[in-house]
């Protein structure tokens, strides 16, 4: 077990193209932590970079207090789960549980042992026989962890491992693997582009963007206190609300209505009061709107909203609105643009909310949960 | 009528294939088939083809040839030239197949040597024949460079010395025919995917374990399937051997082809020919069953 401090890693390709730029990361002994970010904004290559599969252009890469940038990946004593498995086919479980060791020439009677051991931890003892064909996605999924777990590495590095199996099975793997990591207590670094498995996976999570991380925080500290609008529109799902407002009076003025602030809001934020009179990108997340017509929502202010369409969860409404202001884009360039029924805003109400389609309804704003960023930057106020 | 009309149907639908297949199935019972049956007729009669009432012989040329040393000199001819060639074959096309395939060449020189390396396929068995003629001739360039570096002390007639001109054939014939598995596995490396090669860097895999453990497993089902249609392939090569030696010097590069070509058209012993014929059809129908049965198991 070991820590991994990446300082000033820098990822330049051929074409002059800048995958990671300065990206500064301190992974405590034991810690799991997330790299999480859209399509292309290099966490797999951070990951690969760490695993020794990608040169570092420039930067300084420990592992257990050892410099491994001119290491190959077989001396940093790691082990590495891929998106794809990389299970051997004509390999059975056992054979590739053991692949390792045997290459390290193990004797026969030693590599059973260990391999027993991890099939008992992951529950694979009656497959061990089986190829890797035979087997469901969860199971292979656990073969995977096995083939990593046998080298009882500094680190285990994750690259989407869950992404290839349904969201059901996801769920309980996302558990089983939280649970291992725990038992195991192994430094490990996680990579996936789902920031449901980013929220509840990992003890602290860094989130990337176009090479540049962004932030690196538990994750109650990203949901409640993002350091700008991307991460304040990736972290959460139905994404937060980001709209133009002008700070004018105490007031929020939006097009046609206004939102009055709270001395409170003023407080934990004094560079607040410097937008008088300016543009400011306010935020509030889809679970801090209300149906006013609710006794949830009969305490906050409303602003005026129509509802362009209901989703109906069981637990919950997911509904979109469209109210009368300048929606502003978070930068996420994998956010959907699920506006196409004329709706800028996403509310979560609950399921006794008796609102429908097309219905002009009074929208109640928790305005002790309000996000403020900076319209030029989009940094956190 | 509904119900007329449907049986119609029904029996247009069971007809389609048959008569969408009956083509090939005319060609290849014409072409094949029956010139098949005609030949193992021919090895069980006296004076085949030569009279018009030819009287049953039982087993008697099969007899003859199985007596015949030539027979078996053609038949360890045979073996030798076609395992040789299939093994050189595979570890040639291998080779060659590993160095395209691999992304520490220059591109552009791995594209240069993929036009090199498969230009013995564009040549027929004739051109092939000659150009080794030529090459292997006393005075050719072979005998010319070998005896520069020192190898050869005088010039080897390797196409007409008994210790040589096997060798030499079966040398031709591997020059000729590799690229078909060079071809074959660089499609089946290309198709490995590459995180297997990475999951073994990590696991500490030198770079002939990687060969061993992850690509020659990988490219098992090729090399078996290429493996054994060149087995049956190369056991019937005629024209290469033909024009080279013509199964000569005293016989040491006769095969079976043209131990069977030499009793039907240098003898006119077609009958004994014939057997001689079916003996090579029932070694090339072992292996296609085996190779048949392989790709069912898969």
């Amino acid at each position: 077990m070991a820590e991994v401090i990446l300082e000033n890693i820098c990822k330049t390709y051929g074409n002059n193209f800048r995958a990671i730029d300065q990206l500064n990361l301190s992974v405590e002994d034991g810690e799991f932590l997330i790299l999480v970010g859209p399509s292309g904004c290099g966490k797999s290559t951070a990951l690969r970079m760490i695993a020794g599969l990608e040169d570092i252009t420039s930067g300084s890469l420990r592992i257990g207090g050892v410099d491994v940038v001119d290491m190959p990946p077989k001396d940093r004593d790691i082990a590495m789960v891929f998106q794809s498995y990389a299970l051997y086919p004509h390999m059975t479980v056992f054979e590739n549980i053991a692949f390792s060791m045997r290459l390290a020439g193990k004797p026969k009677a030693e590599r059973k042992k260990r391999v027993d051991e991890i099939a008992k931890t992951l529950q694979l003892t009656s497959l061990l026989d089986s190829k890797p064909a035979n087997l469901s996605g969860g199971q292979r999924q656990r073969v995977a962890m096995g083939r990593a777990m046998v080298r009882e590495p500094a680190a285990f590095l994750m690259d989407e491992p869950l992404s290839n199996l349904d969201a059901k099975l996801r769920v309980q793997m996302r558990a089983e693997i939280t649970s291992l990591q725990k038992q195991l207590g192994v430094t490990t670094i996680y990579v996936t582009h789902d920031q449901i498995e980013a929220m509840t996976m990992g003890d602290r999570v860094a989130v990337l963007k176009g090479g540049v991380l962004q932030q690196v925080d538990t994750p109650k500290r990203l949901y409640e206190a993002p350091v700008n609008a991307f991460v304040a529109g990736f972290i959460g799902s139905p994404s937060m609300n980001l709209f133009e407002a002008t700070l004018k009076g105490g007031e929020l003025v939006f097009r046609d209505f206004a939102i009055r602030l709270q001395d409170a809001a003023f407080v934990g934020r004094p560079a607040l009061r410097s937008y008088e009179g300016r543009k400011i990108v306010f935020g509030i997340r889809p679970e801090d709107l209300y149906d006013s017509s609710l006794e949830s929502g009969r305490k906050y202010q409303t602003i005026p909203a129509k509802v362009t369409s209901i989703e109906e969860l069981g637990s919950e409404h997911i509904v979109h609105l469209n109210i009368d202001a300048v929606r502003v884009d978070s930068g996420d360039p994998d956010a959907v643009e699920d506006f196409g029924l004329a709706s800028n805003a996403v509310a979560r109400f609950e399921p006794a909310s008796a609102i429908h389609s097309g219905s002009e309804i009074r929208l109640a704003v928790d305005d002790g949960k309000f996000h403020f960023f900076d319209p030029e930057t989009h940094l956190a106020i | 009528m509904p119900r007329q009309k449907r049986s119609r149907h029904r029996l247009k639908r069971a007809v389609a294939p048959y008569l969408y297949l009956s083509p090939s199935l005319l060609i290849i019972g014409l072409l094949m088939l029956l010139p098949m049956v005609t030949v193992i007729g021919y090895s069980f009669q006296n004076s085949a083809v030569l009279r018009r009432d030819p009287s049953f012989a039982g087993l008697k040329h099969y007899q003859a040839i199985f007596n015949d040393p030539v027979f078996w000199a053609s038949l360890w001819h045979t073996l030798y030239f076609t395992c040789m060639s299939v093994v050189f074959h595979m570890t040639i096309g291998m080779v060659f197949a590993l160095m395209l395939n691999s992304d520490r060449i220059n591109p552009t020189l791995r594209n240069v040597l993929r036009v090199l390396y498969i230009l013995p396929w564009l040549f027929t068995a004739v051109i092939i024949a000659v150009i080794w003629r030529l090459l292997l001739e006393p005075n050719g360039v072979v005998n010319s460079v070998l005896m520069q570096m020192g190898i050869i002390g005088s010039k080897v007639e390797w196409f007409s010395s008994p210790e040589t001109a096997l060798h030499a054939v079966t040398f031709a014939n591997i020059w000729a025919g590799y690229p078909l598995f060079m071809v074959s596995l660089l499609a089946g490396l290309q198709g490995i995917p590459k995180d297997f090669y990475e999951a073994a860097d990590i696991d500490g895999a030198k770079a002939y374990q990687k060969l061993i453990f992850i690509t020659i497993p990988q490219l098992m089902p090729i090399i078996i399937s290429i493996s054994l249609l060149d087995f049956i392939w190369t056991m019937q090569v005629f024209p290469l051997i033909w024009i080279t030696t013509g199964g000569g010097p005293i016989y040491s590069t006769e095969v079976l082809s043209t131990y069977t070509y030499k009793l039907a058209f240098s003898s006119y012993n077609l009958s004994q020919a014939s057997a001689s014929a079916v003996v090579i059809l029932l070694i090339s129908l072992g292996l296609t069953l085996f190779y048949i049965r392989y790709q069912k198991a898969r």
